[in-house]
């Protein structure tokens, strides 16, 4: 597993994808917290984090998750990987932390605005560590979708693209029908912005996270026999 | 050691390998050749565990692939066909990648990781990234990943595939001296690479072992005629009766003109019969001069072929075979057809005639 997450956490930052994802969600992370903290004179950074998931998470995880398996498949590099000595669940495990790892330097970064907000007026700190926790389950159960859905193709753009839809589509489900609502994993983001750290969304993610991640295995093992 | 027992693999209908046995020695090199398509990469793929057979069992070093997948992947260094790389690493960081996937301890990565470096002649281009170096330098590094971790066993995908001809002489050398170590498994469609590196030979067609035997062996076996060119130069135009002579030739053909005098000849002979000494007797009496003799020798490459149209013509026959067979099927239907409507026409003139005959009678 190490030798995987490192290579990997490496190749995020050797090409650009790991500096565009960060570069991306700071920028837009700036633009939310001007207009939400210095513009409208409040302190609810834990909103910032609400909207930064809702506008920009969605359409950037894929950046993180789409190459994962599709681009080793395609460039056959995947032989290499599935001949080694290595098993299938150190791997996929692997490429997931890695992934996850630059989601966290990326959350870490934000503590610049969180000093920056600090300067004017200390927000309450339990709820904005509650948000940060929930943003990080909320992202690896996104990355373990992103994940499942790059190990089904080859094509690195229809694996962002189909994707991002999932994530558009359970986002905007509630709107139709208050039924959708457990399909919405934004809802279960809500209460961790309230600062009520809850037991049962935490669930929710982590059993998300955990499927997706079998899933994934399940796919890339039924490839030995089906390839 | 490589035991490959009764492996199949289908993929929906089409079988890819079907009912392959082999076994390969310590210490052995094995060529595999077949036309393309012919489930080479297949049965390599399944040797090297990324793909499963859907029958049979492969055996690595005592270590079933099946069951036991991560030792026995731990014997094998695979270089895959198309030479996949990570190409946003540099050399250096690829082939540590590779040692560390394949669990070379931390103490001695750095040694070994030199020491392959220095085997493939790659120590000068460490540092460059994979996706600058040309087609013969990354087939390098794709070299150095399999051997690295030193396994017992190597597996080559076409491994010249793409190179100049200086470069295939380096790779061939370097197989040959690997094979000194290691058990080699390479695929490649040269067939003089074969003869040149390999101990043993399978070749493969439809899926299926035609032929396992060493290269000298399959030049002779199929080697049905021995054929002779002669160049000689003959103003009394007496080559035309040589056959009276020499009552063995079989064939005397006339090849070409070389237009300084001399005429180039072939002449074949039953495969059990050398005629070169005769022919340096009787042809001097007859006053011919011999400017050339040269035994044509069979290369593996007619061995290969005939062996390849040979299983084709087999399974044209079968299929020849079940379509007379359809034939037959039909004609008799169609017969049977006949006899149907016949009968029916029949019966319908039987009708009339009884209709008529009521008409008539109430009339």
């Amino acid at each position: 597993m190490w030798a995987v997450l490192k290579k990997e956490f490496k190749t995020y930052f050797l090409s650009p994808i790991g500096y565009v994802f960060i570069g991306l969600f700071l920028a837009m992370f700036s633009l939310l917290f001007y207009i939400i903290t210095i513009y409208s004179g409040t302190v609810t950074y834990q909103a910032v984090f609400y909207n930064a998931v809702i506008y920009v998470l969605i359409f950037i995880i894929p950046l993180l998750t789409m190459r994962m398996f599709a681009e080793e498949r395609k460039s056959g590099t995947e032989q290499l990987l599935m001949t080694s000595p290595r098993s299938i669940v150190g791997i996929t495990l692997g490429k997931f932390i890695a992934a996850t790892l630059v989601v966290v330097i990326t959350e870490l970064l934000t503590l610049i605005y969180l000093g920056i907000l600090c300067y004017f007026k200390v927000p309450d700190m339990a709820t904005v560590g509650v948000t940060m926790l929930g943003f990080l389950l909320l992202s690896m159960a996104y990355i373990s979708l992103g994940m499942f859905i790059s190990s089904l193709t080859e094509n690195q753009i229809v694996a962002a693209i189909v994707t991002i839809a999932i994530f558009v589509v359970t986002w905007l489900l509630p709107n139709l029908s208050t039924s959708f609502l457990q399909f919405s994993l934004f809802e279960k983001f809500y209460p961790y912005v309230t600062g009520v750290f809850p037991i049962t969304e935490t669930i929710n993610f982590v059993s998300l996270t955990i499927m997706f991640i079998v899933l994934t295995i399940i796919v890339l093992k039924r490839r030995k026999l089906v390839k | 050691m490589i035991e490959v027992k009764n492996i199949t693999k289908r993929y929906g209908k089409f079988t890819a390998v079907d009912d392959i046995s082999f076994d390969v020695k310590d210490g052995e090199i094995v060529g595999f050749l077949g036309p393309n398509g012919a489930g080479k990469s297949t049965t390599m793929n399944m040797i090297t565990g990324f793909i499963e057979p859907n029958e049979g069992s492969i055996i690595i070093n005592g270590y079933n692939m099946a069951k036991k997948p991560k030792k026995a992947k731990k014997q094998i260094g695979y270089m895959p066909e198309n030479i996949p790389l990570y190409q946003e690493l540099t050399v250096r960081e690829f082939v540590n990648y590779m040692a560390e996937l394949k669990l070379v301890s931390r103490k001695n990565r750095k040694e070994e990781i030199n020491k392959i470096l220095e085997k493939t002649g790659l120590t000068e281009v460490q540092k460059k990234l994979i996706k600058n170096l040309s087609r013969g330098y990354k087939q390098r590094v794709s070299m150095a990943g399999a051997l690295v971790g030193n396994p017992d066993v190597l597996i080559l995908d076409e491994p010249t595939v793409g190179l100049d001809p200086k470069q295939i002489t380096e790779i061939r050398k370097l197989i040959k001296e690997l094979g000194k170590e290691h058990t080699v498994i390479l695929s490649t469609h040269i067939l003089s690479e074969v003869s040149q590196i390999c101990e043993r030979v399978v070749i493969i067609n439809h899926g299926k072992i035609i032929a396992i035997d060493t290269p000298e062996n399959l030049e002779q076996k199929t080697q049905e005629k021995n054929s002779i060119l002669l160049t000689v130069e003959d103003k009394k135009q007496n080559m035309q009766h040589l056959k009276e002579q020499i009552p063995e030739i079989q064939s005397l053909k006339f090849v070409k003109d070389n237009e300084d005098g001399t005429k180039q000849y072939m002449i074949e002979s039953d495969a059990k019969v050398d005629l070169r000494k005769k022919l340096f007797e009787v042809l001097p009496k007859q006053d011919i001069t011999i400017f050339e003799l040269k035994k044509a020798e069979n290369t593996l490459e007619d061995a290969f072929i005939s062996l390849i149209d040979e299983t084709q013509k087999e399974e044209t026959k079968e299929g020849i075979k079940e379509n007379t067979k359809k034939e037959e099927k039909d004609s008799q239907k169609q017969k049977k057809h006949k006899e149907k409507e016949e009968s029916k026409k029949a019966k319908k003139e039987f009708n009339k005639q009884k209709e008529d005959k009521t008409k008539g009678g109430k009339k």
